[in-house]
């Protein structure tokens, strides 16, 4: 039975807000339900679309039954911590000097530009040849798809940055070195968190692709094997909490920059 | 000796896209004695601006010299300090953190900057604001942290770019009255440019009438202070607004 909250006219936002917690619970729910019981009826063939509960079956199994789970994550955290790690490390100091010297502007775009254009997971490929089946390749692809987010958007920000602040900062005796650590920075900062959401993001994906194209171990070598073996039970369990994590993962990035820049709102 | 002297100062902008260049100032001399009141009043354009960019450092003379206390002005220094039409806040901070901006620059250690800071936003009325952003506060609001920003340095000359121009007509002629308050009470030199004639002369020791890049005029003001309505008034006043208003017609 579904509880109806007693509202005034006054209660619209709040009522509003039940509204779309109620109506977007019901969608998944409707939606589980369907998935469990279409193949129960013998409509769909489950071994097409598996079930919730075959899913959580082998969440369960790989899990803690056999435990195989837990080391393929260790393998992918490890080759986008270190990947999205090294990106910030190159991004940020790289966009930065971009944004600042137009020299290095001149300098580095070519190259940028040209990396910016190619599909990135194309790149995979000539990573295995040169850093072979293992960890290393896919810390690469990893670090090739967040890095450049990272750089276009710092460059961005860097020219966002606004000449009468500037202009004020230099008339009170501000040093180079005061205008680029107390203006040019700050004023970037939004624009380079944007850079590095959008970098997590195709991080993500650089090491599911990487590790579905080559490789021994991982989230994306999992989905790959239990596919090839129309295993998909696991198949659905281990993409879905890639997507799952994935969506926390952006989430709380985007938590903390709003948290961060709460003086850009009014 | 006279606090801010101006001697045949030429300012030429150049775009740096196709060479072209651009006489802002030309011919502009100019002296201030100390604590004097000065407005820059001209029509949009005419250079009022740039000669209070040049007298602060941030624009280098082409030609001619820019003597403060004696002494050529080749950047920006702590004996001045600025208010921007636009307001040049930093919008990432607070407006306490703002009014410690200018201390922090200045490398002034010896000081606790946020009494300091504190002191003059009471000065201009802000206070339990202190911990707002730019963008939660008013027009007004925000040009009295610019105005609390310069006064916190405790410069000799203030310098002020049509500091009420984005404000409404009643805001400005309270922040008016307010800022002779304050300038009366620190005893500062201040250049304040302007478009109004109104308060160009409301405000002025001496007013700069100023078109095209050069100077048409100096008007010293004999009005009695402190300047109330009542001044507006008064016959002087009135005389003093339609001399700098048919010296800008023509």
């Amino acid at each position: 039975m579904l509880t109806r909250i007693k509202t005034t006219s006054k209660d619209w936002l709040l009522r509003a807000k039940n509204n779309r917690l109620f109506i977007s619970t019901l969608s998944v729910s409707i939606f589980v339900i369907l998935w469990e019981v279409l193949p129960r009826a013998g409509l769909v063939d489950v071994s097409y679309i598996s079930q919730p509960t075959r899913v959580l079956a082998a969440a369960f199994e790989e899990m803690f039954v056999e435990g195989v789970f837990w080391g393929h994550l260790y393998v992918s955290f490890i080759e986008l911590a270190v990947g999205f790690i090294l990106s910030l490390l190159v991004g940020i100091p790289l966009g930065l000097m971009i944004g600042l010297f137009r020299k290095a502007r001149y300098f580095l775009d070519p190259p940028l530009m040209a990396l910016w254009s190619t599909p990135r997971l194309a790149l995979i490929p000539i990573f295995i040849i040169w850093l072979g089946v293992g960890v290393e390749s896919k810390i690469a692809v990893v670090f090739v798809g967040s890095f450049i987010p990272i750089i276009v958007n710092t460059v961005a920000g860097i020219r966002d940055a606004d000449i009468s602040v500037i202009q004020a900062a230099r008339s009170f005796c501000a040093k180079k070195r005061d205008i680029v650590i107390r203006i040019l920075l700050p004023t970037s900062l939004p624009s380079m968190m944007t850079g590095i959401r959008l970098g997590l993001g195709r991080a993500m994906m650089g090491m599911v692709v990487g590790e579905m194209y080559v490789s021994t171990k991982g989230l994306g070598y999992q989905i790959m094997q239990y596919g090839e073996a129309y295993r998909m039970d696991q198949v659905i369990f281990y993409v879905a909490f890639v997507s799952l994590s994935g969506f926390a993962i952006t989430n709380s990035a985007r938590n903390l920059e709003n948290r961060l820049l709460k003086w850009k709102e009014g | 000796m006279a606090h801010v002297s101006v001697d045949s100062l030429k300012v030429i902008y150049k775009r740096p896209q196709d060479g072209s260049s651009f006489v802002a100032l030309e011919g502009i001399s100019l002296t201030v004695e100390k604590g004097k009141f000065v407005t820059i009043v001209g029509p949009s354009g005419c250079g009022k601006s740039s000669l209070l960019l040049a007298i602060d450092g941030l624009i280098p003379p082409a030609e001619g010299h820019i003597l403060v206390n004696g002494k050529e002005v080749t950047a920006p220094g702590p004996d001045r300090a600025m208010v921007f039409q636009e307001f040049g806040l930093l919008p990432w901070r607070t407006v306490l953190g703002n009014v410690r901006f200018g201390l922090e620059m200045h490398r002034r250690k010896e000081i606790d900057l946020d009494d300091h800071a504190m002191k003059f936003i009471r000065l201009v009325g802000l206070d339990g604001f202190e911990n707002y952003h730019p963008n939660q506060l008013s027009g007004g609001m925000r040009q009295r942290v610019g105005i609390a920003r310069a006064l916190a340095v405790d410069p000799e000359i203030l310098l002020m770019d049509e500091p009420f121009g984005a404000l409404d007509a009643q805001t400005r002629e309270n922040m008016g009255d307010e800022l002779l308050r304050i300038w009366n009470q620190e005893k500062k030199t201040a250049l304040f440019v302007t478009h109004s004639i109104d308060e160009a002369v409301f405000l002025a020791d001496m007013v700069v009438v100023m078109g095209r890049g050069k100077i048409r005029e100096i008007l010293n003001v004999d009005l009695q202070r402190p300047r109330t309505l009542e001044t507006k008034d008064t016959s002087n006043y009135i005389e003093y607004r339609r001399r700098i208003r048919s010296n800008l017609r023509d």
